[in-house]
């Protein structure tokens, strides 16, 4: 096992890495930038080094300052947690040229994963039913129209460098093709300076449901289950839950097998999430992967008892997955996750600040994962995100009156939280009743704007 | 405990705190020590320079192995060079010859080395005039040598970090005057 370990990342994951490293009696070092001097993950780390200054890209996204931070704490193994450099095959190559382990898959998976297009083509090859689309770049229009024929419209041309719903249009009549395929590759090229696209097909109503990977550096794959995540605003996930009422024990089992051999036919180690849609006739599709454990991880964990972030240091220490999970877990009860964000609940304004107030739910089956704290300060150089609540229960109903009852009591003053819009979320007949899909939110919000008008 | 060893043990808490030492600890079959200092006002006795301290603790620690073994002072500690002793040095420059001074602060994580080899004079010592841009010391960070340059002239007053050093971003290095 490790002895140090460097935690590249800030926030409630870093400290989410260092509680699992401290658990396992395994030193830790916190990297942070100026604007986090005074971070919890700072705090509780056994040793920290200051690597730059406020932005991100001269401190947490700044690979040399923090290769160099492991060689003078003499790390042993990096945890990258998610965002910044978690994807970055680039940095996952440095720390392998510099006899650090990074607690991922090796950077040739990473790379190729992490392109869209080569990541459809990988699993289209190994079987996984993927959305209907083109094989690759589209050449021109001539090329798109023919394609969408083929796989019927509506269909939407996607950026091969693309994300972030740049580059992106839905096309849903032949005649309006041309002109949005010009415009999508203009746009594409001005943001990644890469103007190719490819096409999918595109479902109105979808469901975003997400499987999680475990893998070990030995060819041993094992799906952990489903996360439901449709309920979205803007392509960012605010509530996510484990299992998905969408997904039966036939469909989990069947889809679970066919992602554990994909996987370990091209090698993956470690933690991973595959993501699919799920359209109105309950068809799936692959649409993309993330090579690294992800900020729902909490939900799998709670319905399956096994705790991913040490699964993650196991695995990259050499470890076997059958000591590890020994047996295929059992999904128990229903979790389900808030995203609780420093931001304005109805304007979606970031509200970073000084946080007077910070009193947390507890009680049976009640999680939050922070690394926010009463008088500490939310900077404005990163994302939102402050805390996770999630919440246990015998099933689905008990989960969300567990929350309502954690939210109410989830005190937060001096900055503004999404904590009313999850307030209003659980009180909603649509998301109660689980009928939802990625576009619950846009109707959720009119829904809210007509109350407000009565 | 033997009292010997139990008054070894009490010289070796008196040594930490009369040094402002707040957490300290300590491996064996390499001695690597750590410490962090208390708080943010610099300790009461003179900042000691980092490598004398340890081997003053090395002394006293050989001197009283069953006792370091047994301390219940051991206490996981911050890396030298994290924001209390930052903060002490930056402390101590407002009340020594240093105050008012212009700090050279650390551009990148790295090793310091004073010198451009192990057996060549330092680039500077204290007591030298050096001009804006002159370089003061290398930083090193992923087998790269980076020089580090004066962003002021005037006179070195002081040399906060001694050659083989782990700094991090904004740790002070030098003082001019």
């Amino acid at each position: 096992m490790f002895r140090k370990v460097l935690i590249a990342n800030r926030g409630e994951i870093a400290l989410r890495v260092i509680s699992a490293c401290k658990e396992m009696g395994i030193r830790t070092v916190a990297v942070y930038s100026e604007a986090d001097r005074n971070s919890l993950h700072v705090k509780f780390a056994d040793e920290a080094i200051c690597i730059g200054p406020p932005p991100s890209k001269d401190s947490y996204l700044n690979v040399p300052a923090v290769i160099s931070a492991a060689e003078i704490a003499g790390a042993d193994a990096v945890h990258p947690g998610y965002g910044l450099l978690s994807e970055n095959a680039n940095f996952a190559e440095v720390c392998r040229a510099s006899n650090i382990k990074f607690i991922g898959p090796p950077p040739e998976v990473t790379r190729m994963m992490g392109e869209k297009s080569t990541a459809r083509q990988t699993m289209k090859a190994a079987k996984v039913p993927i959305l209907p689309g083109s094989d690759g770049v589209l050449e021109n229009e001539e090329a798109a129209l023919v394609c969408a024929e083929k796989i019927r419209y509506p269909i939407i041309l996607k950026a091969v460098a693309g994300g972030g719903g740049r580059g992106m249009r839905i096309v849903r009549t032949k005649e309006e093709l041309p002109a949005l395929f010009q415009q999508a590759s203009t746009e594409a090229l001005n943001a990644f300076s890469n103007g190719a696209l490819y096409m999918e097909k595109f479902i109105e109503r979808p469901r975003h449901i997400e499987f999680q990977v475990l893998a070990d550096e030995h060819g041993n794959v094992m799906s952990l289950g489903e996360r439901e995540c449709s309920i979205q605003r803007r392509h960012q996930k605010l509530i996510e839950e484990a299992p998905s009422l969408q997904v039966t024990p036939k469909l989990r089992e069947k889809l679970g097998k066919t992602i554990e051999r994909s996987l370990r036919d091209i090698g993956y180690w470690n933690a991973g999430t595959i993501e699919f849609l799920m359209d109105e006739d309950g068809e799936i599709y692959f649409i993309e992967m993330n090579t690294r454990i992800q900020v729902e991880h909490c939900v799998t964990e709670m319905v399956t008892g096994v705790d991913l972030v040490k699964a993650q240091l196991r695995i990259a220490a050499g470890e076997r997955l059958k000591d590890i999970v020994p047996e295929v877990p059992e999904i128990r009860g229903h979790a389900i996750e808030c995203r609780i964000n420093a931001e304005h609940a109805e304007k979606f304004t970031p509200s970073p600040g000084k946080i007077t107030v910070y009193n947390l739910p507890g009680g049976n089956g009640v999680r939050v994962d922070t690394a926010q704290y009463a008088e500490g300060v939310v900077p404005q150089y990163y994302d939102s995100l402050i805390a996770k609540l999630i919440c246990h229960g015998a099933n689905r109903e008990e989960a969300m009156n567990k929350m309502q009852r954690a939210l109410s009591q989830f005190v937060v003053e001096g900055i503004h939280t999404s904590i009313p819009l999850h307030e209003k979320i659980f009180a909603d007949e649509e998301f109660r009743r689980g009928e939802f899909d990625t576009k619950f939110m846009e109707r959720f919000l009119e829904r809210q704007k007509g109350k407000g008008r009565d | 405990m033997a009292a010997e060893d139990l008054q070894q043990l009490r010289e070796l808490v008196e040594f930490l705190k009369a040094n402002g030492i707040a957490e300290f600890d300590m491996e064996r079959a390499d001695l690597k020590v750590r410490l962090k200092f208390a708080g943010l006002q610099p300790p009461a006795a003179p900042a000691m320079d980092l490598s004398q301290l340890a081997s003053a603790i090395a002394a006293q620690s050989a001197a009283a192995p069953a006792a370091a073994t047994q301390a219940p002072v051991a206490v996981p500690a911050t890396l030298p060079g994290a924001t209390p002793v930052a903060s002490a040095a930056a402390a101590a420059a407002e009340a020594g010859p240093e105050a008012g001074a212009h700090i050279v602060k650390s551009p990148i994580v790295g090793t310091f080395y004073d010198a451009p080899s192990p057996d060549s004079d330092s680039f500077v010592k204290v007591g030298d005039s050096v001009a804006n841009g002159q370089v003061l010391c290398i930083v090193e960070a992923m087998k790269l040598m980076n020089e580090i340059e004066a962003d002021a002239a005037g006179e070195i007053v002081k040399v906060y970090v001694k050659t083989g050093q782990p700094v991090e971003y904004g740790q002070p290095l030098f003082a001019i005057k």
